[in-house]
């Protein structure tokens, strides 16, 4: 048993070498400088990805710079920076390259970006004893709520301080945006936003106003009612 | 920290990556996910166990779905905490949890933690159950949120 771990911890020590990694490419590098110096999420030269990381390439390249000075000002502390020797963190760089990333691509600028089967909006400063219901009468009068998510925390039991609700169309998320943003619910203030964007906030900022997607990606082929 | 991006937004630097695996008869199993601050989140959960094959899911999240990520972090003080007392991994696991937020720069590893027990025989109780539950909250939201886009159950 023992031994046979071993035998597998050589196999990917030589694949071990952050060095090696930050020769992933510029546009790579400079993304993961402002991340992590030794991310291993990062290696990923898929073309589903490589649009979107090239895209922000000359901009993040003097952002690089920055975070780079910034890293070398950074405070590091865990066993972490010392484990590259260790068996199972050789294979890190490995374990999530070269693989594509399944993901729902819009291919449009900024913007919010539908889920599967619809719109999900982000709910924080909920009030920690808030119950579903609260959310639900709230939340329910801009369309039905097809998907609640109201988490705890989990060392206290009380409600974490946000809730994730999914609506069926763009506008009810859009109407719930507007008009619960910065209101009251329980005497905390909340904030309400979308969860999902269609674009790094790298490449420009989220733009409320043009938020509004192409018609013909909107929904998928309407429901008959009747 | 890193500036003004594109005389845009100010993306202040912030990094968080967790990984939970081990490797067995099933091969390397494992559970990642990261958020970037340029708002990629990616989710990659493998196991063989039955020919199962590796889900990897990317979504860019929203400046307020950082935010509220940051402020879950920031809560739980991890980051005044080191994990120099913490289990070492060892063959049944390994849990790395590292975060970037503005000049401080964590990597911490463990073992995997079966329940409070093992927190609490362990030779740093507090700090250790402060990345206990720091761990499931960020999980927790992870999940719900690659759940709701991608209508998958991600374990």
């Amino acid at each position: 048993m023992a031994s046979a771990a071993e035998v597998e911890a050589v196999d990917f020590e030589p694949e071990d070498d952050d060095l090696m990694d930050e020769d992933g490419g510029i546009a790579d590098a400079a993304l993961d400088a402002s991340a992590s110096p030794r991310a291993p999420l990062h290696q990923q030269q898929q073309p589903k990805l490589k649009s979107a990381i090239t895209g922000g390439a000359s901009s993040s390249a003097s952002a690089a710079a920055a975070a780079a000075a910034a890293a070398a000002a950074r405070k590091t502390k865990g066993r972490g920076f010392r484990d590259d020797h260790h068996p199972e963190s050789a294979d890190r760089s490995s374990r999530l390259a070269n693989s594509n990333f399944d993901s729902l691509k819009s291919g449009d600028g900024p913007g919010p970006q539908r889920s599967v089967e619809g719109w999900i909006i982000l709910v924080t400063g909920v009030h920690e004893e808030a119950q579903e219901d609260d959310l639900q009468n709230s939340f329910g009068e801009f369309g039905e709520i097809k998907n609640l998510h109201l988490n705890l925390d989990r060392r206290t039991g009380f409600v974490k301080g946000y809730a994730l609700i999914e609506y069926e169309n763009f506008e009810e998320a859009q109407n719930a945006i507007s008009s619960m943003n910065g209101a009251e619910l329980l005497t905390q203030i909340i904030t309400v936003d979308w969860a999902f964007s269609s674009g790094s906030s790298a490449n420009g900022t989220m733009k409320r106003k043009n938020t509004r997607p192409p018609r013909e990606r909107r929904s998928r082929s309407p429901r008959r009612r009747y | 920290m890193a500036g003004v991006v594109g005389g845009e937004e100010e993306l202040e630097e912030f990094y968080v990556r967790y990984y939970v695996g081990h490797k067995g008869k099933f091969g390397h199993e494992f559970l990642e996910f990261e958020f970037r601050s340029n708002g990629m989140l990616r989710y990659a959960n493998n196991s063989n166990y039955k020919n199962d094959t590796m889900i990897r899911k990317e979504v860019y999240v929203t400046p307020a779905v950082l935010k509220e990520c940051r402020r879950i972090i920031l809560e739980s003080e991890i980051l005044k905490e080191d994990d120099n007392q913490w289990p070492e991994p060892d063959r049944v696991g390994r849990q790395e949890l590292e975060i970037v937020m503005g000049n401080e720069h964590i990597s911490f590893t463990t073992s995997k933690i079966g329940s409070l027990v093992d927190v609490q025989s362990s030779n740093d109780p507090e700090g250790l159950r402060i990345f206990y539950y720091l761990v499931q909250d960020l999980k927790c939201f992870v999940f719900s949120l690659i759940s709701l886009h991608f209508k998958i159950k991600p374990i």
